[in-house]
């Protein structure tokens, strides 16, 4: 008896600015990526994943500036690195107007709004798109963002995991627990739209947020959007283990990424879901070519546009080697800059040489999850991804806009199909969560998000995630 | 005086709700508004609008149940008076892109996102619709509103307008004063996407906010959008002199619209705008029929499905439980405690029997209501215009038919009389109503305009609002 092969969860990673991740790179020839602010951007882009099978686009998103490196946001701004930059949320209206299918994975913080208007934005993004609507949950690691909302610095990075929580449980009350599925009755002979017995308060009182509700939409395809995460750290894995459904993950190695899945794997168990109830994804860098010749040009061109200040800024590296001999020491460096004993210091290699730092940060294109060759290659290289590290999808990076997933579709997507690891057709009216997962369009149990289901365990919170000392 | 007619400006009044102002009317058999979760409803709606060459959709919204918090909802939810109802922000998105010209107005209030990410939001809007975006700024009016954002009521009406002159006051820095007009230089050869020393924090420090910038998205075409209110109070109408652009108005009369318009004009000049630097709306619903007979006739059957707990619920005719009064309840027993110069209005002006609470429910649902032909019609719109009014929000009945039948027979007729544009004009939303697309010198926005450029830290710019002089 033979297995089906796993199939791949193909998303393309984005992000609604110049310079998201390849930076330098928006000076191709060609490359559409200047026109982030324009909305024909987006529906074009749309179309192509569309036409080309792609599940989902995913969009990342931060609320601050980079603003560590140098001390300040100008190199960010000189890179275009994620600023300027464009609410997430508002594209996916257009994309999904001239789109049936495609997915949405959309990044919002959980640290600094409140969520009873987030909650309602996204029920009416599903009801929008008929239920095609993932939230990427991050809690914002850039010290400006925090300081663009009211705070002086950064919440405590447990701290934010333990406030996503509860902002996750108000969210569950509101989608789950306020309607029933058949409150909405339109009765137009007796004038009862919905009946009042099945819609009701949530009345949430906990550490950080207080919401009345009801629920102002009513229940969408989804209800609880797919819940996606990214996050490598520990208290990620501890939110991840209760919450995602979909983790978006990494590590400097295989072995780590395996590890990390491992780990929140075991968390998912410890909170009594099953072993398979979350799928993992790891952001992929693809240059594909008809040649191997063809292939590496390409990767030529890339590295020629490529920008290594840009990557210092978005690494939020915290002393400038630009600024110093290539001969000393990364430890002789910060010593000169007075923040040798700063305690980010120790995840430095501080007896590396300046000159070969940068060269090993230039040359970051070899990490793993990266493949450069024929359509052949490429697709062995997925194939092992999937089989022998154990992920389940890629967030394919973007060199160039459209290129990359132009060359994507048109060389890679057709062996993946041949070999079983892409399906040949979108299923019509299907939701999101059902093509990633199969079964329903709504989160099932034992998912915490159930338990407030026809009202219950309102007045029963989920027990806080505690993560930081109790005092 | 000049003979020349000024056209005037049209504005379909919606939301994205089953029940929002005519209560009763979804359960007519043409009533497309049920289907308020289908984007489709609204995209049609947009393209309908923009064939009529209307100047924008303003959606209107809530953050919460109306009435007693306390109290049951049960009334809201039956019929479905703004609940079920979804957020605008999002939708404006999908019709910016299905449409070219039409102006697209969200409301959002100043407790549902903080300023920051708020700002950021519109400008997005902004850059996808090529400046076609406003913002009705409300402060919110429910109690039920303000316990959804963690608050236990409503805050304190005069501290609300506060509140709302510093979060204005957050995104106008963020709009205008972030970025320079050249700040982007897109320079391939040298890598420069943005000119760093033309992008500045703002450094915010007020009584609720402290934002350090800086903005996120570039200048949109219109940066600041254009800026509506809706409150008649006494600090709504300041509120409204000062930061307003366009006021959304339901006076009971052109009479009493004039009196409005002078004063809030005349408060406008004391803040160092000019009279014309706001443009007033009025709300309007219209029964529109060939012979006045037969719009007499379907305004009596409009009238069949008026429901009275609907409009009793809108308008706050309940008992001190929250309830709504049966229908057939005598006014001399209603005892409420917020609308009592209305009940007793209505009291006095029937006389030949015991006025009733449906009587209050048909009085409301006249209230903004023209009956007639395009030409009588035509003619009681010059009325409002003669007034001061320089637009209309249209009110429905039922979506799309209420406005495709206002763009079939009135504005034909209003066009015939110069009372309506034939063609859009050129360029963003405030260029087509003020021609020019940035707002102009004399709004407090205009002050942050290289206001940051120095690179010091501006703190503590959030200024007082300034009293009006008598």
């Amino acid at each position: 008896m033979t297995v089906a092969p796993k199939r791949l969860i193909l998303n393309l990673f984005e992000m609604n600015c110049v310079s998201h991740i390849t930076h330098g790179l928006w000076r191709l020839p060609e490359n559409n990526r200047q026109r982030f602010n324009d909305i024909d951007y987006w529906i074009e882009l749309a179309r192509l994943l569309e036409a080309g099978g792609f599940d989902a686009v995913f969009l990342a998103d931060v609320i601050g500036a980079y603003d560590v490196f140098r001390d300040g946001p100008e190199t960010a701004l000189r890179e275009g690195l994620q600023i300027p930059s464009n609410d997430p949320l508002l594209v996916i209206p257009a994309m999904a107007a001239v789109t049936k299918h495609l997915g949405f994975g959309v990044t919002f913080s959980t640290s600094y709004e409140p969520p009873f208007a987030f909650a309602r934005r996204i029920s009416t993004l599903d009801h929008l798109t008929k239920g095609r609507i993932g939230w990427n949950i991050v809690t914002s690691y850039l010290p400006n963002a925090a300081r663009n909302f009211g705070h002086d610095d950064q919440i405590a990075h447990d701290r934010r995991y333990e406030i996503a929580n509860e902002y996750l449980d108000v969210l569950y009350k509101l989608w789950e627990g306020s309607w029933d599925d058949d409150a909405v009755i339109a009765d137009k002979e007796n004038l009862a739209y919905s009946d009042p017995g099945k819609v009701r308060y949530i009345n949430h009182v906990g550490e950080h947020f207080s919401v009345a509700g009801p629920h102002l939409s009513e229940p969408s395809r989804q209800r609880t959007p797919v819940l996606f995460q990214a996050t490598a750290s520990k208290a990620g894995a501890a939110l991840a283990g209760r919450h995602a459904e979909v983790v978006f993950t990494g590590g400097p190695t295989p072995s780590g990424v395996q590890k990390s899945i491992a780990e929140m794997r075991a968390a998912a168990a410890a909170n009594g879901r099953g072993e398979d109830a979350i799928k993992f994804i790891v952001q992929a860098g693809i240059v594909v070519g008809r040649t191997d010749e063809e292939a590496h040009e390409k990767l030529r061109l890339y590295k020629q546009f490529s920008s290594i200040e840009g990557r210092l800024a978005h690494a939020s590296l915290p002393f400038d080697p630009t600024g110093h001999p290539s001969e000393i020491t990364v430890g002789e460096a910060l010593r000169r800059e007075g923040k040798a004993d700063l305690p980010f210091a120790a995840f430095l290699p501080v007896d590396q040489t300046i000159g070969d730092f940068l060269v090993t940060i230039d040359e970051s294109w070899d990490e793993q999850f990266f493949v450069v060759g024929t359509p052949d290659i490429v697709a062995d290289a997925i194939e092992s991804w999937l089989d022998d590290v154990g992920i389940d999808g890629i967030n394919l990076r973007q060199y160039h806009s459209f290129g990359t997933a132009q060359d994507f579709i048109e060389l890679v997507v057709p062996l993946l199909r041949e070999r079983g690891r892409l399906r040949d057709a979108y299923v019509d009216g299907e939701t999101l969560r059902e093509r990633l997962f199969g079964g329903e369009p709504r989160l099932s149990e034992p998912h915490v998000a159930t338990r407030y289901r026809g009202g219950k365990n309102l007045d029963n919170p989920l027990p806080p995630l505690t993560l930081t000392p109790q005092l | 005086m000049s003979s020349k007619t000024t056209p005037l400006h049209f504005n379909a009044f919606v939301m994205n709700t089953a029940s929002h102002i005519h209560h009763g009317q979804w359960r007519r058999p043409d009533a497309g508004q049920t289907e308020f979760n289908d984007v489709n409803t609204w995209i049609d709606l947009a393209k309908l609008l923009e064939a009529a060459k209307f100047d924008a959709m303003f959606f209107a919204d809530v953050s919460g149940l109306y009435g007693d918090a306390d109290a049951d909802f049960d009334v809201y939810v039956t019929e479905g008076l703004q609940i079920p109802s979804n957020d605008p922000t999002v939708l404006l998105s999908a019709l910016a892109v299905h449409t070219e010209h039409i102006g697209l107005a969200l409301t959002s209030n100043v407790a549902q996102n903080h300023p920051f990410n708020f700002a950021r939001q519109l400008s997005t809007l902004d850059h996808i619709s090529n400046g076609r975006i406003a913002w009705n700024i409300v402060t919110g009016v429910q109690d039920n509103g303000a316990r959804n954002f963690g608050l236990p009521k409503l805050t304190d009406h005069a501290e609300r307008y506060e509140w709302a002159e510093e979060y204005v006051d957050v995104t106008y820095k963020l709009w205008e004063g972030s970025w320079d007009d050249d700040a982007l230089i897109k320079d391939r050869e040298r890598g420069v996407f943005s000119d760093p020393s033309k992008i500045h924090k703002i450094h915010h420090v007020g009584k609720r906010y402290r934002v350090e910038g800086p903005h996120l998205p570039s200048p949109s075409p219109q940066r600041t959008p254009l800026l509506y209110q809706a409150g008649s109070s006494e600090s709504g109408r300041r509120f409204a002199a000062r930061n307003a652009e366009a006021t959304f108005i339901i006076a009971p009369s052109p009479a009493i619209a004039a009196e409005l318009i002078a004063d809030t004009r005349r408060l406008a000049v004391s803040y160092g705008r000019n009279p014309d630097d706001i443009k007033f709306f009025q709300g309007l619903s219209f029964v529109i029929g060939d012979t006045q007979e037969e719009a007499e006739a379907k305004a009596l059957e409009y009238e069949q499905y008026v429901s009275v707990d609907g409009y009793s619920a809108h308008s706050a005719i309940v008992d001190k439980t929250g309830r709504v009064y049966a229908a057939d309840t005598p006014l001399k027993d209603v005892d409420t405690n917020t609308a009592k110069g209305f009940v007793e209005w209505v009291s006095q002006h029937i006389t030949d029997r015991e006025p009733i609470v449906a009587d209050l429910a048909l009085s409301r649902s006249r209230d903004t209501r023209i009956v007639g032909t395009p030409e009588s019609i035509a003619d009681t719109i010059a009325e409002w215009q003669a007034a001061g009014v320089d637009g209309i929000n249209v009110i429905n009945w039922v979506i799309p038919g209420s406005f495709a039948e206002f763009a079939d027979k009135v504005l034909p007729v209003l066009r015939a009389r110069g009372l309506a544009q034939s063609e859009y004009s050129e360029g963003t939303l405030r260029q087509k109503l003020f021609g020019q697309s940035l707002i102009n010198d004399r709004h407090p926005a205009a002050r942050y305009r290289g206001a940051f450029s120095d690179g010091s830290p501006i703190s503590q710019t959030y200024v007082e609002p300034i009293e009006a002089k008598s």
